[in-house]
């Protein structure tokens, strides 16, 4: 069984319908990409699946999403977001905290951990996973806003690898990154699908072919076409996805 | 995870909903808490208010007749409007024309020191004790009344009396307490507010808009306030109309300088104001001007919040 | 002649200014800041000067010592600052709580529709005048308190604590509400900046509102500084509302709340029609002013250096 089943997912924004009855299954412990043009409604899935789209009220959703076989709208939010986490595009940490306490405010908010040793210990696999740990680890309680861009972005990997998640939502996590980081964080996602699901919204075809194990191509809120990413880049069954795959379409 | 920690987990999070409602309702209550007593306030000057004014004479007596004596029936606050309707006007016109480039200069000369040391004046002078306001142009009008009657507004006024009747009333030589003192002091306050709103304005103009204004605009001058008039019109505006409505309740400032008078008087001399009758006859012990105080307090409520709706429904 | 020329001066120099600004935007610019920090030096000079004759015969007596004395011509105004402190901080105890309430009602509480209305009314809790709130506070919240904190305190302790309806209490209470609005306002500010990629990255990372809004609250916390040094600002100048109701005791030295006191501000409102006529009330009251003034600079600077400082 997939990790993730979605059926025919609608959202819509007051008038605007952003996607239109979409259907689609994620594998466990490999990378999905979801790439399209924009508005083509990949963040707004994104977001469904692990319902911040409720952060935004105007937003009408409807379908039905499955985690491990699991109605997500039936479960217990706060359980979801801890088993399902998310890396933004642009990077976020809080800037006026410690580095530290960006990775420890998730675990000691959701009580994951027992004793301030056991906190130190996560924290500082979290940040070993993510990549940061060596050129942090002399500054933990300095405050994040202090660090570059590409060091953000990996704060706030290891801010999510915290949680050991079992779902891994990137959105464009490397658009705002320059080519050395963003080398870095495709490592990094390469090296964790071993342990979690990943699901990888991209604007930018290439990234999609480096990394991803399947892919989906969205196009105006519609699932065009999807399956492992060799197919869908080298045997297109779509005009529009060969379009999209050779970037004659944007 | 086990079961056993899931449980906990659970347990946990049960715990969390709990909270998360007791601490949304303490903040519901707190928000709440700080916006009711407006409500009896309003509705304590307005019910012993109008009543009062009915005991007294009525509206049209209450806005034109002179105060009563602690012996009279009936009386108004007359002098008292024209007093404030005057120093409220010469302080919003003299705080505008002020404050207005002054908020200009703080909020978009920011790169400058000496801007941001005016700017931390303003924040210093925005909220200063009104009081001290008040003593400060006291003092220098004691100090200046003698040669600025002898060297300045006497030869003038001589010179312009031939002019009608009504030029004493307005210029001549001053007493120690005046309108004019007294408006001097309502425009120290407006100027920084009016100068922090400015500022803001200015600074919340978009990048893109700004490069624009400067692009086409030719001249500096025409880029701020020509071109970028629309953008900040609205914010300054509003920050015109709110100043006007806080100047016109004030009081201490008008303790030293206006004084107060219960006659028509001129201008020259010591003046009356709406909210120097409510400070001066709630605190006396005859009834029939703790009664017209509130009736004066129900004017000058009706007055500000007639500029707050405005400002609210243009803003 | 000083203050002869000052007001002569001043209106050619305004127009001058505004002159400038027609031909060299600048440099008419920089004239406005120029005049607004040459009043704060003026003032600050002005009761210098006023209060110089005190000084000058009491020494520092004047601002460590409680009494008023006018027929003895002594005076000393330590028991006004205690009541201005003292009421600031009931005032700014009570406003804070309330003002955090406020920014987080709006923002997260309330639905859209309400949003305006509320905020509206807050806004216009700061617009009233002050001499209503002291009015109101004369006649309907001194007796309010005084049969409210006496019925508790007979139940506690069995005694009457406050002996009258006009107390240092009563001024702090009026004050908080009246407080509330400004730092309520720069709270919400800050609350509202906080941007919308890290509101996600909160809730992604499974937090309950609640605990979304105190974490929004720590990340606005410079706001919250601000506001609380605004509001302490206001409290502390705050005059004829607190003169009316704080009970008018200007020579017994007291630190406790629920007894009448005074405050330097109210001193000088109530005194001030007698001074005239006694030779170093004047200049005493003056001294308060000083006194004022500086603390009120001092305040401002602290607030200034700490925000500054906790900007990242």
């Amino acid at each position: 069984m997939a990790k993730i089943e979605i059926k025919d997912l609608r959202v819509s924004f007051g008038a605007l319908q952003v996607t239109t009855g979409v259907n689609l299954s994620i594998p466990d412990r490999s990378i999905t990409a979801l790439m399209g043009p924009s508005g083509s409604g990949k963040s707004t899935i994104l977001r469904v699946l692990n319902r911040l789209i409720e952060l935004y009220p105007e937003a009408k959703v409807s379908g039905e999403v499955y985690l491990d076989g699991e109605n997500i709208f039936d479960m217990n939010v706060l359980e979801l977001r801890r088993r399902v986490q998310m890396i933004f595009q642009i990077p976020n940490p809080i800037p006026n905290i410690s580095i530290f306490e960006n990775v420890a405010l998730g675990l000691k908010l959701n009580h994951l951990v027992r004793s301030r040793r056991e906190l130190f210990e996560r924290v500082k696999s979290a940040l070993e996973k993510a990549q940061l740990w060596d050129e942090v680890k002399d500054r933990l309680r300095a405050p994040a806003g202090k660090l570059s861009g590409g060091q953000q972005q990996r704060l706030c990997v290891a801010r999510a690898l915290a949680f050991e998640p079992e779902v891994l939502l990137a959105d464009e996590p490397t658009a705002n990154l320059d080519p050395e980081n963003t080398a870095k964080v495709e490592a990094l996602f390469l090296e964790l699908k071993k342990e979690m699901t990943f699901v990888l919204v991209t604007h930018y075809p290439p990234q999609a072919a480096r990394i991803s194990d399947y892919a989906a191509f969205l196009y105006k809120g519609q699932i065009v076409e999807w399956g492992p990413t060799r197919d869908v880049f080298t045997k297109p069954s779509h005009e529009l996805t060969e379009k999209y795959v050779t970037g004659r379409l944007y | 995870m086990t079961a056993k920690s899931h449980n906990r987990v659970r347990a946990v999070d049960a715990e969390r909903r709990v909270i998360n409602w007791l601490g949304l309702g303490l903040f519901a209550f707190l928000g709440v808490a700080a916006v009711v007593p407006l409500f009896f306030i309003i509705g304590d000057v307005y019910i012993k208010g109008i009543d009062a004014i009915n005991s007294l004479g009525g509206l049209w007596v209450f806005l034109t007749e002179l105060p009563p004596t602690p012996f009279d029936e009936s009386g108004g606050i007359g002098p008292m409007l024209v007093g404030t309707l005057y120093m409220t006007a010469l302080g919003a016109l003299l705080g505008i024309a002020v404050g207005f480039p002054l908020g200009v200069y703080i909020g978009e000369m920011r790169r400058e020191k000496f801007a941001n040391v005016a700017r931390a004046g303003v924040n210093v002078l925005v909220e200063f004790p009104t009081i001290v306001i008040g003593l400060f142009v006291y003092a220098v009008m004691s100090l200046a009344k003698e040669d600025l009657n002898r060297y300045l507004l006497g030869p003038l006024s001589s010179a312009i009396s031939p002019l009608g009747e009504w030029v004493p009333w307005f210029i001549g030589p001053l007493d120690g307490f005046n309108a004019y003192a007294g408006a001097v002091a309502l425009t120290l306050i407006m100027i920084p507010y009016v100068a922090l709103i400015t500022a803001s304005a200015y600074a919340s103009v978009e990048q893109p808009l700004r490069e624009a204004a400067y692009a086409t605009a030719g001249r500096e001058f025409n880029a701020l306030f020509v071109v970028l008039r629309k953008a900040v019109s609205r914010a300054v505006l509003t920050a015109a109309l709110l100043g006007t409505a806080k100047i016109a309740g004030e009081t201490a400032p008008l303790l030293f300088t206006a004084f107060g008078n219960f006659y028509y008087a001129p201008f020259t001399g010591p003046t009356g104001a709406v909210p120097l009758w409510v400070w001066y006859a709630a605190q006396t012990p005859y009834d029939v001007q703790i009664v017209s105080a509130y009736g004066a307090a129900a004017v000058l409520l009706t007055i500000i919040l007639t500029i707050f709706i405005i400002a609210r429904i243009r803003g | 002649m000083l203050g002869f020329l000052l007001v002569v001066l001043l209106i050619p120099y305004l127009i001058a200014a505004y002159a400038l600004l027609l031909v060299k935007l600048k440099w008419g610019l920089r004239q406005f800041g120029a005049f607004i920090v040459a009043t704060i030096g003026l003032l600050t000079a002005t009761f210098f000067v006023e209060a110089y004759p005190i000084i000058e015969r009491d020494g520092l007596a004047v601002f460590l010592e409680a009494r008023w004395d006018p027929v003895r011509e002594s005076y000393g105004v330590i028991q006004a600052l205690t009541g201005t402190v003292l009421t600031s901080a009931v005032a700014i105890a009570l406003a804070m709580p309330m003002a955090l309430g406020v920014a987080v009602t709006i923002n997260e509480i309330l639905p859209a529709r309400l949003k305006g209305i509320f905020g509206s009314l807050v806004d216009l809790t700061a617009t009233m005048p002050t001499v209503i709130f002291g009015l109101w506070g004369l006649f309907v919240l001194g007796p309010f308190l005084h049969d409210v904190v006496n019925s508790v305190s007979r139940f506690l302790v069995g005694d009457d604590v406050m002996t009258s309806p006009y107390t240092l209490f009563t001024a702090g209470v009026l004050l908080a509400i009246m407080i509330t609005p400004y730092a309520a306002a720069v709270i919400r500010e800050g609350y509202a900046l906080v941007p919308k990629p890290v509101e996600e990255a909160i809730y992604a990372m499974g937090a309950t509102k609640f605990e979304a809004a105190l974490i929004k609250l720590r990340y606005a916390r410079n706001y919250i500084f601000g506001g609380f040094f605004l509001a302490l600002g206001r409290a502390m100048g705050e005059t004829v509302a607190v003169a009316m109701v704080v009970g008018g005791n200007f020579s017994r030295f007291t630190t406790n709340i629920f007894e009448s006191g005074i405050t330097i501000s109210s001193l000088i409102a109530l005194q001030f029609p007698n001074a005239a006529a006694y030779q170093y009330m004047v200049p005493a009251l003056f001294a308060g002013a000083l006194l004022l003034t500086l603390f009120g600079l001092a305040i401002n600077a602290v607030a200034i250096y700490i925000i500054q400082r906790g900007q990242v």
